[in-house]
């Protein structure tokens, strides 16, 4: 009934642990690199006795949350690529190609520029977790169930245009000069000089994301067998999609509001590790979380080694690989059909 | 086929610039008044608003843009306000019928190449990088206005007030570092860079391979370790990403160990008397501070 796997999948849990020391030492190395020479060991050694040093200033304000968030925003895109894929039964989508990260950018941008970020800290997060939200709620209206890739496309390229044109408008009638220059940190996100305030934020909306996203992994499973068969089994599918839609807007849309929308990780992880796991879209959340956290840990590391300054943003660095990969998938599942 | 559509578009533009010299034409015929200074003048940048505002009389001011009218920008705003207002756009300035029209090196290309393709009275300035660039452009700038005694009085002024700031000789110079919103700070070959010179003070930026204006990672500028820091944290208003980057936690941190010193970019932005508060605000807030070199 369900498509056989092409070879055998790796074992399940030795694979996921793997990615998970992957995924460490990845956010251990995105500390040590930098744009200048920190004797990380003394820095730390100033931690510890509680000496504001300047390396451990640096250390602590800058390279940790740089770092942690790195690695959750990764986890979120990773898993929630995996996720949506799975509902959408589509490899297509992924929270940038669908519109979600637009919206939750344009939730972000609406109240962030009004003020109520700077009055309600959490307003942020909040913010962008409403415009995701939103944008789920209109893609699965409009290319919902069983709806062909290119209903799924056209219906992204619709909600990523409209998100992008309306938070244009607000950065527009910000009365702040610098607003109108600041979309490309909405649209193409960096990880560049975020704060450890900034990680508090984000980080607890996005844990209860991933809780709800990896708690639907047995009705995933289950939807592969067609939405009558997963009903039979006991699985209600009209909580599946709430919770994953829910999900998806908490994960996605409170990274976006931190570190602004960083495309492709959601698209390209869960692809290439899906072989890994027998092609079991529940299997494939967290293992394709671990590798998200990997790919973008791994990218902002090159954008801080690359020789070009001011440093490249995160999200032209993940389209410049992403959008030739979606091409070839495109060409791919052309051919197929 | 082909040549058609350059004629119809040719054609068009030609109509458009008549229509324009025709808005513009009826004053502009009878430009100066007798003494030959300009009746009508419009500024379109900033700071040629200021130098104006202070050198031509206030009844041959048109209109200054709107950015010098709010007190956070321009250090002018008070006179500013009865005035009206442009947004530095072409066709806002024809309206004005000016027999001058002052432009700065930002002002759009398009505009200027607008305003000199109708014959418009335009004049454009450049941004002083050195206090010699500052005492040339008050005297340029009160040439065209036919005001030279006040443009002189002006440049006078300036030089007595620079040659009344003194400095402890016996100090080394502070090594101090500039953040600007977005992350930015201010190198060699800018007016900042002579500010900070004169106020006794040596930018690090020099030492760093970026240009007179460039990002810097807030990383590279913390284990800079400065003597001073100077930001500008009398922005207020609105919130935007460029400003935030000066509330990231690190700089309240580095205060513990530099002098953190508000400098706000309106006095050091445009030639005027304004530079030189902005070297008195850096000396008073630096004063007694010593340089690390004769601390350790």
């Amino acid at each position: 009934m369900t498509r056989a796997p092409a070879r055998a999948p790796a074992a399940y849990w030795p694979l996921a642990a793997a990615l998970g020391g992957l995924a460490l030492a990845a956010t251990l190395a995105s500390l040590l690199v930098g744009y200048v020479h920190l004797d990380v060991v003394a820095a730390l050694g100033d931690v510890a006795h509680g000496r504001r040093s300047l390396p451990a200033l640096v250390l602590v304000e800058l390279r940790l949350p740089r770092a942690a968030l790195g690695c959750a925003v990764g986890f979120s895109l990773g898993l929630t690529g995996a996720a949506m894929q799975g509902l959408l039964r589509n490899p297509l989508a992924d929270p940038g190609v669908v519109g979600v990260s637009g919206g939750a950018a344009l939730g972000a941008v609406v109240v962030f520029y009004c003020g109520l970020a700077g009055a309600f800290a959490l307003a942020l997060p909040l913010g962008g977790v409403a415009g995701a939200f939103l944008a789920a709620l209109a893609l699965y209206a409009l290319a919902g169930r069983g709806a062909g890739t290119m209903t799924l496309i056209l219906a992204g390229v619709t909600i990523n245009s409209f998100a992008g044109a309306l938070t244009a408008l607000a950065l527009n009638l910000s009365p702040n000069p610098y607003a109108a220059y600041e979309i490309v940190f909405w649209l193409m996100g960096s990880l560049a000089d975020r704060s450890l305030p900034q990680l508090w934020l984000a980080l607890p909306l996005m844990l209860v994301g991933w809780a709800l996203l990896l708690s639907s992994a047995p009705a995933l499973d289950a939807l592969t067998l067609g939405e009558d068969t997963a009903t039979s089994l006991g699985f209600d599918l009209k909580r599946l999609r709430l919770t994953l839609v829910a999900g998806s807007a908490l994960a996605v849309g409170s990274a976006v509001a931190v570190t602004g929308a960083i495309g492709f990780v959601g698209l390209v992880v869960p692809h290439l590790l899906r072989p890994l796991v027998g092609h079991r879209p529940g299997r494939l959340l967290l293992v394709s979380a671990l590798g998200g956290a990997i790919a973008l840990l791994v990218a902002d590391i090159a954008v801080r080694l690359l020789p070009i300054h001011p440093e490249l943003r995160l999200g032209v660095v993940t389209a410049l690989i992403g959008a030739p990969f979606l091409l070839s998938l495109i060409d791919r599942l052309r051919r197929e059909a | 086929m082909t040549t058609r559509t350059p004629h119809g578009l040719a054609l068009l533009r030609l109509c458009l610039l008549a229509l324009i010299a025709a808005l513009a034409g009826a004053g502009a015929a009878q430009a100066a008044d007798a003494a030959g200074k300009p009746r009508r003048i419009v500024s379109i940048n900033m700071c040629m608003d200021e130098l104006v505002l202070r050198l031509a009389d206030r009844d041959a001011i048109a209109s200054v843009t709107w950015l010098s009218q709010d007190p956070r920008n321009a250090n002018m705003a008070d006179a500013a306000r009865g005035l009206p207002a442009n947004n530095g756009l072409a066709e806002e300035a024809l309206t004005y019928h000016p027999d001058l029209v002052l432009a700065g090196p930002f002002t759009e290309r398009s505009t200027v190449a607008l305003l000199n393709e109708v014959g418009a009275p335009l004049v454009e300035f450049d941004v002083p990088e050195t206090f010699d660039d500052v005492r040339r452009q008050i005297r340029e700038v009160a040439a065209v206005l036919g005001e030279t005694e006040r443009g002189e009085a002006l440049v006078a002024e300036i030089d007595r007030r620079l040659a009344g700031i003194s400095l402890d000789p016996s100090r080394p110079p502070l090594r101090a570092i500039i953040l600007r919103p977005n992350g930015f700070t201010v190198g060699p070959g800018s007016l900042v860079d002579e500010i900070l010179r004169r106020a006794g003070m040596a930018n690090l930026a020099a030492g760093l391979d970026i240009g007179a204006y460039q990002q810097i990672p807030l990383e590279r500028l913390a284990l800079l370790d400065a003597d001073v820091l100077i930001v500008d944290s009398e922005i207020v208003g609105a919130p935007s990403l460029a400003t935030e980057a000066l509330d990231h936690p690190i700089v309240a941190e580095l205060s513990h160990s530099m002098k953190v010193v508000s400098l706000p970019s309106r006095l050091w932005t445009c030639a005027g008397p304004a530079l030189v508060d902005a070297i008195q605000r850096l000396v008073d807030a630096t004063d007694g501070a010593a340089a690390r070199g004769k601390r350790n």
